[in-house]
């Protein structure tokens, strides 16, 4: 009761500060891995964000947004994943951040399989930020999560 | 505006925000089928205009559902409006008194109000704001722009400087715009156009929505205020 309440708090008496400093920026990346922990494939960026958009698919966007607003929730974990990591106070928040990201990003690559060749795959992300120095080559790595098994996350299905 | 039409307005302007926000969920995740079929329900109900009191207490706890199961706002300050525009619509709904329902819809109006206030004011007094670095680094950096193509915006500083003050200025002035009727509806003009072209370069569509909704209760305030001047 009391975690709704403080949820609750900040909607009923809000802050409204937004954007009042652009900080450094999180970015997901994301790796498969086999069990022995080796690589399957090279760290890729998690994003929803295209290279170029017409001005009809932006209007479209207006009425129907899903997967830029699942990046920007993505996004929000992230940040609460960072928020936490100096607090390690609040476990169960920084768990459910982490399996939301982990089993988000696993509907997106394999929500058209039924099942997995490889049962023994893996799923692994890292958090990197983002400043205004650094844009081209993100180094600054802050966050890994555990590697989850995609049979675990059972992405095929939807969560 | 009258209270009974503004209330009924932010009513109509709320559930049609909310399925819209709820349908971008229901193709997605399967448990998540039914706490946002729920929510379209229980809009449709408030839409319709009958049932309005059950409709909106079965909205809220299901917004409770939302934040419990998402640990917090799916769509930052986007959720977090909708849940303040839901509460003050449900106090209005279960108060019993006229001048309480009116000074928790006035709360509405007043949040409305300072959220281009507050907002101004944490720009102005940030020089990077001022100098336009900071809408730049939103272009250069952030994971806001919709498209790789539009990073190229952060090159533009005196566009963007321009655009920083347009953006401090209209924000400080707006509670002053509640001096007159007129200038209110140029204020929420501008203020619809603001959410529009931030849903258009980030991405931020259900912003303007639930912005939208609460506009009739600062025109029912500004209304309110003039008569009791």
């Amino acid at each position: 009761m009391l975690r709704i309440f403080k949820l609750l708090l900040p909607a009923i008496i809000p802050s409204w500060r937004f954007f009042d400093v652009i900080a450094a920026s999180p970015r997901i990346q994301y790796v498969l891995l086999n069990k022995q922990s080796e690589n399957l494939s090279e760290w890729q960026e998690y994003t929803a964000r295209l290279r170029q958009l017409d001005s009809i698919t932006i209007l479209k966007r207006l009425f129907w947004n899903p997967h830029w607003n699942e990046y920007l929730f993505l996004v929000s974990c992230a940040e609460r994943i960072i928020a936490n990591l100096n607090l390690s106070t609040d476990i169960i928040d920084n768990h459910h951040s982490e399996t939301e990201i982990l089993k988000r990003i696993c509907r997106a690559l394999f929500s058209h399989k039924n099942s997995f060749d490889e049962e023994d795959m893996y799923l692994q992300f890292r958090l990197l930020m983002v400043n205004r120095d650094n844009t081209q080559n993100p180094a600054e790595v802050v966050f890994y999560s555990s590697a989850k098994s995609l049979t675990e996350l059972q992405c095929q299905n939807g969560i | 505006m009258e209270f009974e039409q503004a209330y009924r307005l932010t009513q109509i302007l709320t559930s049609l925000a909310f399925i819209q926000q709820s349908l971008e969920h229901i193709r997605r995740y399967r448990n998540e089928i039914i706490i946002f079929s729920l929510r379209i329900i229980f809009s449709l109900i408030l839409l319709s205009g009958s049932y309005t009191g059950f409709s909106l207490i079965a909205l809220f706890i299901i917004a409770l559902l939302m934040l419990t199961r998402f640990q917090g706002p799916y769509n930052g300050g986007a959720d977090r409006m909708s849940l303040l525009v839901l509460s003050c619509l449900c106090l209005v709904q279960i108060l019993p008194d006229r001048y309480w329902q009116e000074v928790a819809f006035g709360y509405l109006a007043l949040q409305l109000v300072l959220s281009y206030s507050i907002a101004g004011w944490v720009k102005l007094i940030n020089p990077e704001w001022r100098s336009g670095q900071a809408l730049s680094d939103v272009f250069e950096f952030s994971v806001y722009p919709v498209s790789e193509s539009l990073r190229r915006l952060s090159g533009f500083h005196h566009l963007l400087v321009i655009f920083s003050w347009l953006v401090i200025l209209f924000e400080l002035l707006f509670p002053f715009s509640l001096l007159f009727q007129q200038s209110l509806i140029v204020a929420l003009t501008c203020a619809a156009i603001f959410h529009f072209s931030n849903a258009c370069f980030f991405g931020l569509n259900r912003f303007l929505w639930i912005w939208i909704a609460a506009f009739p209760s600062i025109l029912w305030l500004q209304d309110r205020l003039v008569q009791h001047l």
